[in-house]
């Protein structure tokens, strides 16, 4: 054979190659990725190159150990490409990325899978739905979760889904409630083990909450704890007569999990009817919480009620972030969360004791928080017929898009919005299935008059660090990096870069869209990129090849 | 005489399409009246909006936030001239627009009881009673209105069009506006002043404002456009630039000019 011939003969062996499920990622590997396993999901920290599931890591930092996009690099971003989703809604999810294939949610309950450096798809996922959903606040869905070779998705008609990673068949389809009675979901699930952990949507529809965890395997619920306690509970009597059975208290944003301790935590939200208290007097645990559940039984280890008795819509649907922080010369682990309600709190995650809390936003709802941590409510502050004036407003102080904790820095990176409402009470009698709010809410000046910012809050004391002012609004999560930068995003379409240690704008481009998503980052073949999605289009940014 | 029967029996068919199934199930609302105009009907009718509408047109019907739904207390109604066009939006809906239509499942009651809830929002009660005849001379002449403000494509851009202010303000907010200039000025009409490291200065209405940048118009209709980051420093200024009428105008003149100005909607 010549030589000729054997280059001829070796090309033809290389454009033989079978290429469909070969990722530009890792073009040497078999598989599109790696199994991903619990071990891989424990350590997802250590794989920074993945964004493994919703809030990039079990403790829910939305923290990256990636740096090549740092402060000195990082106003050299450029688009590298662009995915548009196809149906036109809100678009809030955050993509997962394994070995160079990008999983993204889409509106209203799809999920496509594309190469992560070309954005081009390798299959969709387009899940059936019926035609009488119920559902508040658009149609959208925030995210997959996955493990070793499947995807679990929450639908809107309330259903959990099992899809095949590689391919984007269906694998299971468990119905987790009856979307008629005003049940949906839109969150992504957390991996606890070999379990979907799982919440639900329906605040708005007197629904009763509760949060799921289902194996992974078959789908089969292993357990279920309501967020409203049953008539066999002494925190029941935190509800005025049957007011439980639609008390709302949804779990509509993924928690966090805590391995050596083999706790879940989640966030509840608004107790139902919304802005009519009188119908459910009482304290109405555990709405407004973060629950503390065993990661096996499901059992209550703790709760913290951030906002008893609410009646302004303060879903504490925020990530509970997990970081051990020195606190009076004392490594604690804490739970950092800046709340709907407009005040910032530091628990400790073991037993769920308040240890300190600042406002962290416009509020003048409450003097301020007892040694409990418990609101000390102003009074005349309830909604009324005529309409009473409460910051912050009904979308709250910041709300369920994603904070990020810096360990370099030691801050929490939060949304937040100095708003102010109008909050109306009404009657109204409930019927399954219709909203359920006893009321509504109203700006009384343009939504120009008010401002967001970025602020950087230092657990050890509640203090601001520094702000960065965004005109009008942000609705966007924030994501933090090994190389000191903060990524967010505000309503009228910009994505831009802080400084993580003084809020500094670095970097920023004009996309256009309405923003309500976070940023996510991960690296292929070295390369790190930043994702974030804006109006209906996935853009991926990264420094020149 | 044959063909002529198959070109009616076309048209009904034709019409029964155009219209849908809501033209053959709901007959009510053809011709009709509103049957369904007492106390009662107003307080159902208030109760099923609660339900249904707030969500986009505020709970007041004065507008949903940030523009989603539009002020249904001003009388008049975009897409609606009749009690029986506003039956049709109601059930049907608008083609084309966020407005959905409640569809064929409510009784036709309810939907008359929802037409006479939103008259009963609107009110000329506060309506001074003046000329907009007169009103329309004070614009383009004592008041100077017209230098800053256009109506129907005409007259300045230093104020918001005034074309059809007469479908968003009420003639006492009209009022309020001649005589308290600063006490509700939308953040477009805020002035912003910016000096340059330079020492060159620029001051215009702020037409829009983000995160990073902001435009204005300048005395002389000059757009300008900043980055916040760049070698300026800004201030917003949230007064008015319209002079108060209180001394310029006599209560009668003003009266008049409110007349004009709410006169000032849509052609139907």
């Amino acid at each position: 054979m010549t030589l000729t011939r054997l280059i001829i003969f070796a090309l033809l062996l290389t454009l033989g190659r079978p290429t469909t499920a070969q990722p530009t990622a890792e073009p040497e590997s078999p598989a599109v990725f790696s199994p991903v396993t619990w071990e891989r999901l424990l350590n997802a920290g250590s794989e920074p190159h993945n964004w493994l599931m919703y809030n990039g890591t079990l403790d829910s930092k939305r923290f990256s150990q990636l740096d090549q996009i740092d402060t000195s690099t990082v106003a050299s971003l450029k688009l590298k490409w662009a995915h548009h989703i196809p149906q036109l809604d809100r678009a809030e999810t955050t993509p997962l990325v394994v070995d160079g294939v990008m999983f993204i949610t889409e509106s209203p309950s799809n999920v496509v899978a594309v190469d992560a450096i070309t954005g081009r798809p390798f299959w969709r996922y387009d899940h059936p739905l019926p035609d009488d959903l119920r559902i508040c606040c658009g149609r959208n869905n925030r995210g997959v979760a996955i493990l070793g070779e499947t995807l679990y998705m929450s639908t809107l008609d309330a259903h959990l889904v099992a899809i095949d990673g590689r391919s984007g068949s269906l694998l299971w389809n468990q119905e987790v409630a009856d979307h008629r009675s005003g049940y949906s979901k839109t969150a992504a699930p957390l991996i606890v083990k070999d379990r979907v952990v799982t919440g639900i949507a329906g605040g708005e529809y007197g629904i009763r909450g509760f949060l799921d965890a289902y194996d992974a395997d078959t789908g089969e619920r292993e357990w279920r704890t309501y967020t409203i306690p049953g008539p066999d509970h002494p925190d029941n009597r935190t509800w005025a007569g049957d007011s439980w059975r639609t008390g709302g208290s949804p779990t509509w944003i993924t928690g966090s999990y805590d391995p050596e301790l083999n706790l879940v935590y989640w966030g509840t939200g608004n107790p139902g009817p919304d802005w009519n208290g009188d119908v459910r007097q009482g304290d109405n645990l555990y709405a407004d919480s973060v629950l503390a559940l065993n990661g096996d039984t499901g059992e209550m280890s703790w709760y913290f009620q951030f906002t008893p008795h609410d009646v302004h819509d303060w879903d504490a649907i925020q990530i509970p972030v997990l970081a051990d922080i020195e606190l009076d010369g004392e490594t604690r682990k804490a739970m950092l969360w800046a709340n709907r309600n407009g005040f910032y709190y530091t628990l400790d995650r073991e037993t769920g004791e308040f240890l300190l809390g600042k406002a962290f936003a416009r509020q003048t709802w409450a003097e301020g928080l007892d040694s409990n941590g418990r609101p000390i409510r102003r009074p005349g502050t309830f909604p009324s017929q005529e309409g009473t004036l409460v910051a912050p407003i009904a979308g709250g102080a910041t709300n369920w898009w994603s904070p990020a904790y810096s360990p370099r820095t030691g801050l929490l990176y939060v949304n937040a919005f100095d708003g102010e409402a109008l909050f109306f009470s009404r009657e109204q009698e409930y019927v399954e299935g219709n909203t359920f709010t006893g009321g509504g809410t109203e700006t009384p000046l343009a939504i120009d008059n008010y401002a967001s910012a970025i602020r950087a809050i230092d657990p050890s004391t509640g203090d601001i660090k520094w702000e960065f002012p965004i005109t009008p609004r942000s609705r966007a999560g924030v994501l933090a990096t090994a190389g000191d930068v903060v990524f967010s995003a505000s309503v009228d379409g910009y994505f831009y870069a802080l400084d993580a240690t003084n809020g500094q704008p670095l970097w920023d481009i004009a996309l256009g869209g309405p923003v309500h998503a976070s940023p996510m980052t991960y690296a292929v073949n070295g390369q790190q990129f930043v994702t974030m999605t804006i109006g209906n289009v996935v853009y991926t940014f990264g420094l020149d090849d | 005489m044959r063909r002529k029967h198959l070109t009616q029996c076309l048209l009904v068919i034709l019409v029964i399409t155009l219209t849908g199934p809501s033209w053959t199930t709901q007959t009510i609302a053809q011709d009709t009246n509103n049957p369904f105009t007492s106390r009662i009907d107003l307080r159902m009718g208030q109760r099923l909006f609660q339900t249904q509408c707030t969500t986009c047109h505020g709970l007041n019907a004065t507008g949903g936030n940030e523009g989603i739904g539009p002020d249904l207390t001003t009388g008049r109604f975009r897409h609606a001239d009749t009690d029986v066009g506003l039956y049709r939006v109601i059930r049907n809906g608008v083609r084309g627009t966020a407005m959905i239509g409640l569809g064929a499942e409510p009784p036709d009651q309810s939907i008359w009881q929802l037409v006479t809830y939103l008259h009963s929002l609107s009110s000329t009660a506060d309506d001074p009673g003046g000329s907009p005849v007169i009103g329309r001379q004070l614009f383009n002449g004592k008041g100077n209105c017209n230098r800053c403000h256009m109506v129907n494509g005409e007259g300045g851009r230093l104020g918001p069009d005034l074309s059809f202010v007469g479908e968003r303000r009420r003639p006492s907010e009209l009022l309020a506006d001649l005589v308290n200039p600063d006490d509700e000025v939308s953040p477009r009409w805020w002035t912003m002043k910016v000096s340059g490291l330079d020492g060159r200065q620029f001051e215009g209405l702020r037409m829009h404002e983000d995160t990073f940048t902001f435009r204005i118009m300048d005395a002389d209709e000059n757009l300008r456009s900043f980055e916040k980051y760049g070698p300026w420093s800004y201030e917003r200024i949230q007064s008015s630039t319209m002079p108060n009428y209180t001394q310029s105008l006599t209560p009668e003149e003003r009266n008049n000019l409110v007349a004009y100005l709410f006169s000032l909607r849509r052609d139907r």
